[in-house]
């Protein structure tokens, strides 16, 4: 039993932390399905902002605070998913937005619900450059390496950063996962990597890709 | 006739076009501040002015860009703010254009809840840079390429404190989005430059991120809803292109100045900025001077 997915949606659609992480620890305190809760709940809040952007009714501040609403949550929902699952059931990803790009929201969205699909999320950030992503992706082992990019002018990154994982020499290779509102299904084939066209997409190629 | 008179009786002035752009083609590396160059190759940088006033730019923008100190401060240069901001007025007064104004563009940084910006502190490193370029002798100063109208106001002010008597243009950039123009924090183009006016702007526009086709239709409705607005307009070169191994502006410089050539009738100054060079203000001179 999920208590008030609307709820969830609604608070991060208002960008209203408090409710979110007050939300979060009901969900928590009861027996609800976690992962339901952050997809059906706060992330599908996080969709409606994004559509609500699209629409040019919400600008930059409604977007930063619906993912800090999101987070908030999430400071509640991960750790204790993470406590119900056990450490790391599909191991690790490392995930970034690429060096000159500084664009975190859709990034963000990927990683939590990457971490509610069991994946330890290695987060590092905007404006990552190819040897950061290649260096944590050493450190974890990880299995995905995630990157996105916004803007045409940074896309080229992801193409450096296949390279690089290519040139690393790992003994089992990382995939390489991109995204981002100029990349496609053409360009990851071009540059060797494998896309999702959005968040919720992302998290199924990752469970595909670590089968 | 000072800027101030031009800005204010026209005809048109006619503005450059980008700068880092070409400074990279002259060897900065990418993503090193470019105002240092302002001293250690200021024959360069007078030349990337000089090519501008060859064709046909009466007004040069100074290389400082960067210059606030919020910004040097990211590569280690704050302490030289004053030296910088100076010397890039005289790398461009070498350029031997009618014009000389001192440019400043945003502090990089963000108000809660998208960043942790201090406008007290904004206000402080504004006046500083402008007091730098207007000592050095700027004609006027240019607010360029701000997302925010509060960060824009701030500007204004501190250079309206800290330069007396010199004309202050500000500049800012909007998207297309689907109810019209706005800035990044959504302040709708024409009600804000309509607020910079109040807010005593001598000329107030938008510059950067649009299209020179969509610069002409947001233009035409800040022109036509402020009539008694001085307004100043630097669209970029289209929008980049993705190409092998990198991106391009890739806009036909006719293109860009068959959009801007009707607008030099009402507005106040007309030029480019990213991607746009020389072969971009020599088409707008050339199709204002057919208009």
């Amino acid at each position: 039993m999920l208590p008030d997915p609307a709820a969830m949606c609604e608070a991060v659609v208002q960008g209203d932390a408090q409710a979110a992480e007050r939300l979060a620890r009901a969900a928590v305190d009861s027996d609800a399905d976690l992962v339901a809760a952050v997809e059906q709940g706060f992330a599908a809040g996080l969709r409606r902002v994004g559509e609500l952007w699209e629409a040019g009714d919400y600008f930059l501040p409604e977007l930063v605070q619906g993912a800090e609403a999101m987070k908030a949550a999430m400071g509640v929902l991960l750790p204790a998913l993470r406590g119900r699952t056990g450490p790391s059931r599909r191991g690790a990803v490392v995930i970034g937005t690429v060096a000159g790009d500084l664009h975190d929201i859709g990034k963000g969205l990927v990683g939590v619900l990457l971490a509610a699909h069991g994946f330890e999320v290695h987060d590092l950030g905007t404006d990552v450059p190819v040897e950061a992503f290649v260096a944590r992706a050493r450190e974890t082992g990880a299995r995905i390496v995630a990157a996105s990019a916004l803007l045409i002018t940074t896309m080229q990154a992801q193409r450096e950063l296949v390279r690089a994982v290519t040139a690393a020499g790992f003994e089992r290779p990382p995939a390489v996962l991109v995204g981002g509102a100029p990349t496609s299904a053409a360009w990851a084939r071009e540059i060797g990597a494998a896309w999702a066209e959005n968040a919720l997409g992302a998290a199924r190629v990752a469970l595909e890709l670590t089968a | 006739m000072t800027l101030a008179e031009r800005l204010a009786r026209g005809p048109c002035l006619r503005l450059d076009g980008g700068l880092g752009t070409m400074l990279l083609a002259r060897g900065l590396a990418s993503g090193a501040a470019p105002e240092p160059w302002n001293v250690e190759r200021a024959a360069d940088v007078t030349a990337v002015h000089r090519a501008y006033v060859e064709a046909g730019a009466e007004a040069v923008q100074t290389n400082s860009f960067g210059g606030h100190p919020a910004r040097l401060a990211r590569h280690g240069l704050e302490s030289r703010c004053e030296e910088l901001n100076a010397a890039a007025v005289a790398a461009a007064r070498a350029a031997g254009a009618a014009y000389v104004i001192g440019d400043l563009g945003p502090t990089g940084e963000y108000l809660p809840p998208v960043g942790k910006g201090e406008p007290d502190e904004w206000r402080r490193g504004f006046e500083r840079q402008a007091r730098a370029l207007a000592q050095a002798g700027a004609d006027g100063l240019h607010v360029e390429t701000l997302s925010d109208l509060r960060e824009a106001r701030v500007a204004l002010a501190a250079a309206r404190l800290a330069a007396p008597g010199l004309p202050v243009l500000v500049s800012l950039t909007v998207e297309r989005r689907p109810r019209g123009f706005f800035t990044l924090m959504g302040d709708p183009a024409v009600k804000a430059l309509r607020a910079l006016h109040e807010a005593g702007a001598s000329a107030c526009g938008l510059n950067c991120s649009i299209t020179s086709a969509d610069m002409a239709v947001v233009a035409r409705q800040a022109l036509d809803e402020l009539p008694e607005v001085r307004l100043v307009f630097q669209p970029n070169a289209g929008q980049p292109e993705a190409v092998d191994g990198g991106w391009r502006y890739a806009q036909p410089p006719e293109d860009f100045a068959r959009d801007l050539a009707p607008l030099s009738a009402r507005a106040a100054a007309l030029g480019g900025c990213c991607g746009t060079d020389p072969r971009f203000v020599a088409a707008l001179a050339r199709a204002v001077g057919a208009a």
